[in-house]
């Protein structure tokens, strides 16, 4: 054998080597491990694992569409290129209501006081909406007590995102319904943002597992498929509270002012402040203050223990609305919170 | 998905910087005058205003349920902000016939700057453009003004600096230089006249407030003998989506080519009179 044919043997089994995992990098991932297992989209692998598609798989997105999407997502309508669409709301953008990133450490968790510690790390909205974050990959809307407000109208909407959108921007926007492009573009958007592999918390023999699928049996296939599944959030539960018992309630005195604080700075005035989605204007000075400390006692919209619970309702000449806050977007140790800082800015002196 | 984050954190972190002052006034009125507000992007607010007659004197008292029995002036407008910044408006108004009736108006209002404590500026201020026409039917009467010898002598205009501060919660002031210019004007009158408001408003609660106006016209003391400076007294009342005045005012007409050039009552013998104005926005 000639020493040129030798190095070029050597060559093709020191790639071959790196290929499989014993190349120099020292780790412990392969270089295949990497490319595959962090960029991977969840809902591929798990269809390679042997699961069925989602009811709104799409194979891949459109960068237009996705484009399209965003637009109506956050501001309303879709002015791209040479195609424009009308506003779809005239009274709210999605994103008035829903974040779009990570609202907690762990998909695991849901607990109102998790989502308020992660979005004050963050620098995050406290929106009253599930985040659109990973929205692609869930399989239930409008859980829960929903139907309370809603009635039959999420029933089709609860095992499909694009009847979702549809309930969202004609009813919970005041809106109209989408045209079918413009409903395609949303869900170009919400595929563009579907979960990846690196977004969920998966271990070391995960990844490992998940390298070499080819090898596996198809029971620990579906393991595998129902492991990484189970760390996917495929719905957000919805439960209405009443108003909070009076003999429960605070009314300013006692809670945590500085978590009621950033509340009020990222939930109340991210709609109210200078107006932006309402006429109520308010701010962080005591004259706003005074109109809610005013009523905290009353059966009314200006009292925060009866509005937050149940929201207020669209009417005729004035679509526009408040959103209620479940009772896992905030709970009622929150909204003593929220109140006792109402109560401390209420007091300051002029 | 980085640098969406990314993009997302920046403008949060921007709009939290942002301390622009808000509601300096409630309305985009004082009283007579325009207010440094402008309405919001794509609201619509239409406008309906009303004087009624002379409270005492000659014209009021009892005879005439403190002027209830007269409408001095009505004016029913729409008014619509074209961006966060700038608004338009137009509005027909009965006018008080002095020295004319009949009239369409029509303005445009720019916010130049906003008061921002973070960015060191300490006022508000605001260009307005006005214009009236009449069109009342021309009268015989050469020697008056509702002659209109030609159609541009229908027309007049207001030019207006607003400059605005928000003193504390509770207390804003606006100082309003005013040039007023009509076309057509009696043998006894000028046809440019310079003008300086003042408005106050304090905040009683966040929906009850009391407001304070009045201009100082800078005229020819030997020329324009009976010309009043309009002054006026108002309690506002905010709802969410309305706003209502109830006002005191001795000028009778709408607008600034009117209430600064042809107010002729005198409030310390009762001529003044009760009005209101009441407003309601709609998002479109």
């Amino acid at each position: 054998m000639r020493s040129g044919t030798v190095y070029i043997l050597l060559f093709m089994a020191f790639a071959a080597g790196c290929l499989v995992g014993f190349g120099p990098s020292g780790g412990t991932m392969s270089l295949r491990e990497v490319a595959v297992s962090d960029n991977a989209p969840v809902e591929e692998v798990l269809i390679s694992l042997g699961e069925k598609p989602l009811v709104q798989h799409l194979d891949s997105y459109d960068t237009d569409k996705a484009e399209m999407g965003r637009q109506l997502i956050e501001q309303g309508y879709v002015d791209y290129k040479s195609r424009q669409g009308k506003r779809v709301s005239i009274n709210f953008v999605c994103t008035d209501c829903h974040n779009q990133v990570r609202e907690f450490d762990s998909e695991q968790e849901n607990s109102p006081e998790a989502r308020l510690d992660y979005a004050r790390e963050n620098g995050l909205k406290f929106l009253p909406a599930s985040t659109f974050w990973g929205i692609y990959n869930r399989t239930s809307f409008y859980n829960g007590d929903y139907f309370k407000k809603y009635g039959e109208l999420v029933i089709n909407a609860r095992d499909t995102l694009a009847n979702a959108i549809q309930l969202c921007a004609k009813y919970c926007s005041s809106g109209r319904y989408l045209e079918n492009w413009e409903l395609e573009a949303i869900l170009h958007y919400f595929k563009s943002n579907e979960l990846h592999i690196e977004d969920l918390p998966l271990t070391a023999e995960d990844r490992e597992k998940l390298s070499q699928t080819e090898r596996l049996s198809p029971e620990m296939k579906q393991q595998l498929a129902t492991r990484i599944s189970g760390m996917v959030r495929r719905e957000y539960p919805a439960t209405f509270l009443p108003a909070m018992a009076r003999n429960q309630r605070l009314y300013g005195k006692g809670g945590n002012v500085e978590k009621g604080k950033f509340i009020f700075e990222n939930s109340c005035l991210y709609c109210h402040g200078g107006a932006r989605v309402t006429y109520l204007d308010l701010n962080d000075r005591h004259l706003s203050a005074r109109k809610f400390v005013r009523h905290l006692k009353d059966y009314d919209y200006f009292s925060l223990y009866q509005v937050i619970r149940y929201g207020t309702y669209p009417k005729t000449g004035r679509p526009q609305y408040m959103p209620l806050y479940t009772k896992e977007k905030m709970s009622d140790d929150q909204l003593n919170d929220l109140v006792a800082y109402i109560y401390d800015l209420a007091n300051e002196e002029l | 998905m980085r640098k969406t984050l990314l993009l997302l954190f920046t403008i949060t972190t921007t709009a939290a910087l942002s301390q622009e002052t808000t509601q300096t006034f409630n309305s985009t009125r004082i009283i007579n005058g325009h207010s440094v507000e402008t309405l919001g992007k794509r609201v619509l607010e239409y406008r309906i205003e009303h004087r009624f007659g002379d409270f005492a004197g000659e014209n009021g008292g009892i005879q005439t349920a403190f002027g209830f029995d007269n409408a001095a002036d009505i004016r029913f407008a729409l008014e619509y902000g074209l961006t966060k910044n700038t608004m338009i408006g137009v509005g027909r108004s009965k006018g008080n016939g002095f020295p004319y009736r009949s009239l369409i108006d029509g303005f445009f209002k720019y916010k130049v700057l906003t008061q921002n404590k973070a960015k060191g500026i300490p006022v508000s201020v605001a260009l307005l453009q006005t214009m009236s026409l009449t069109y009342m039917k021309r009268v015989d009467d050469i020697s008056q003004v509702a002659y209109f010898p030609e159609f541009y002598h229908r027309l007049a205009y207001c030019s207006q600096v607003i400059i605005a501060r928000k003193l504390n919660e509770r207390g804003s002031i606006s100082i309003n230089p005013t040039y007023v210019h009509r076309n057509y004007v009696s043998a006894d009158d000028q046809n440019g006249l310079f003008a300086v408001g003042i408005g106050l408003n304090l905040k009683i609660t966040k929906s009850l407030g009391l407001l304070a106006e009045y201009y100082h016209v800078f005229d020819d003391p030997d020329k324009r003998l009976d010309r009043k400076n309009s002054m006026a007294l108002g309690v506002e009342y905010q709802t969410n989506g309305h706003n209502f005045h109830f006002v005191l005012a001795n000028a009778t007409g709408f607008g600034e080519t009117q209430f600064i050039t042809n107010t002729n009552t005198n409030p310390f013998i009762g001529q003044f009179r009760i009005g209101f104005s009441i407003t309601r926005k709609y998002k479109l």
